[in-house]
């Protein structure tokens, strides 16, 4: 049998609507990571930014998957604030997946400041606590769909968050697929063949980190 | 910025993001999304507004003309209902800043809450505000008064920075519109607000190094430097001017600014750190 790349690491999982429904990526996700030793807590809310992590905030869908237990949220779906998530499961790892809704895909000019001010908000609030975290890029899309996801964007955001989400460490998605190598149903979102490879790529990237590395008992 | 920022009064947030983001999307998904939805949700929808309802009506009327048409090829794209992927504008923030020798106090317009500034503190925070919105106080400084209106743009950092002008106070208003965002490195700027400093620039102490150069008056420039820890010493016109300043251990991803403004015959300098309101 082969070791557990991830034995002994409480992770809290946040995301947006990747994480959010159980096509996506959450299950793959969530499996891959448990089957490596870890365990996990993921919670997914569409649509959901880096700000909305500090707050409670209404979002149109979402997910809790936790031991086992997995609930699929409709309208009831909020986020909540990173410090009473991490005061309560007392993580050793954070993990953060979250780009696309804050890449402003519909507009020409990228909302830096605000982006910045999120960014930063969290991953603040995350050192605070003293839990190490790494922050997972998006992946290409497709060019075009009703988000208007786009290869230029898609990679300036994963460069702007690559400056900006220290001390977090991380993770570039662009680096698991080409463009356009994982289908999409709507521009953004994988087909399950998309999310697995994601999800798997994400496993193996998390494993190999020198941070997570330190964190196996 | 959330999500509510895209979200009209009265109205199902749904259709509201349809109508919103219409230039982004196909009626079709919109259809199928909202409708869906509604639904699911019809609970939630008897208890909304006439106008939920009638758009309800509406909605549905239009389906049945077209849900044949869609049904087959819309059902898988609906899962997930539409959600912005930004804000409708960007961030914006203004914050004030004491330039006098003295103490002052800053007052908002239609609030009776002052904020003292003053030697030790002598800077608030970048307070985070709508753009284009109308910005209105007063710095107050013994029986000396000045006004302040300004606005700030979508991703504008302005600095509003109190003078002494002879025996009466006023006020310069600086923007900035930052790029340079980076959480491994320090982003320092320098702002020259002193009419008898020219060709202002920072040496750092004890080195052969210009942190700035040649900065006119009433102006700002902005680097990326290391987090390391610092003393500076002004130059006006390549000339030392007043006492270095020890700028402390600066730490990366934080965001910090030197003031070189008027003092009594010379040019002093101090350091004020960019951080926003939370």
């Amino acid at each position: 049998m082969a070791a557990e790349t991830l034995a002994g690491i409480a992770m809290l999982v946040l995301g947006e609507s990747h994480l959010s429904l159980p096509g996506y990526l959450m299950n793959p996700l969530y499996e891959d990571l448990t089957t490596q030793g870890a365990t996990v807590h993921a919670i997914g809310a569409c649509g959901a930014t880096a700000g909305d992590w500090l707050k409670t905030v209404e979002v149109p869908c979402g997910a809790d998957r936790f031991k086992g237990d997995t609930v699929f949220k409709g309208r009831a779906a909020t986020t909540s604030p990173i410090k009473e998530l991490i005061a309560k499961d007392k993580p050793n790892l954070v993990v953060i997946i979250l780009g696309d809704t804050m890449a402003s895909y519909d507009n020409e000019s990228f909302p830096r400041a605000w982006a910045w001010q999120g960014i930063t908000g969290l991953t603040k609030e995350i050192a605070a606590t003293q839990t190490p975290c790494v922050w997972v890029g998006p992946a290409w899309g497709t060019p075009g769909g009703k988000y208007f996801k786009n290869d230029k964007r898609v990679e300036f955001m994963a460069g702007f968050l690559e400056k900006n989400v220290a001390p977090c460490v991380f993770i570039d998605s662009l680096k698991f697929s080409k463009p356009g190598q994982w289908a999409t149903m709507d521009g953004q979102h994988f087909n399950l063949a998309g999310y697995q490879a994601w999800s798997a790529n994400i496993t193996k990237a998390l494993a190999a980190l020198p941070l997570v590395q330190g964190l196996k008992k | 910025m959330t999500q509510a920022d895209l979200t009209l009064s009265n109205a199902h947030p749904l259709l509201t993001r349809c109508v919103t983001l219409k230039k982004a999307l196909s009626l079709t998904l919109c259809y199928v999304t909202l409708r869906k939805t509604l639904s699911i949700t019809a609970g939630h929808v008897k208890k909304t507004t006439r106008t939920v309802r009638a758009i309800r009506l509406t909605v549905c009327c239009f389906g049945l003309v077209l849900s044949g048409l869609m049904f087959g090829a819309l059902s898988h794209a609906a899962d997930i209902p539409l959600y912005p992927t930004g804000p409708s504008a960007d961030s914006s923030f203004v914050r004030f800043i004491n330039g006098t020798d003295a103490s002052l106090e800053l007052t908002a317009a239609g609030s009776k809450a002052k904020v003292q500034l003053d030697a030790k503190t002598p800077n608030t925070a970048f307070y985070p505000v709508r753009a284009k919105s109308d910005i209105k106080g007063q710095f107050t400084q013994v029986q000396n008064k000045s006004d302040i209106s300004t606005s700030v743009k979508a991703g504008e950092f302005v600095s509003v920075i109190a003078l002494v002008d002879g025996a009466k106070l006023k006020h310069l208003t600086i923007g900035e519109e930052p790029e340079d965002f980076n959480a491994l490195k320090v982003s320092l700027a320098f702002y020259n607000v002193s009419t008898t400093c020219a060709n202002a620039g920072l040496q750092v102490v004890g080195r052969d190094v210009m942190l700035f150069e040649k900065l006119g008056v009433n102006a700002l420039t902005r680097r990326l430097i290391n987090p390391v820890k610092i003393s500076v010493q002004l130059r006006c016109d390549g000339k030392p001017t007043g006492v270095p300043l020890d700028l402390g251990e600066l730490i990366a991803g934080e965001r910090y600014s030197v003031f070189a403004v008027p003092a009594a015959s010379t040019t002093r300098i101090f350091i004020a750190s960019d951080a926003v309101a939370r």
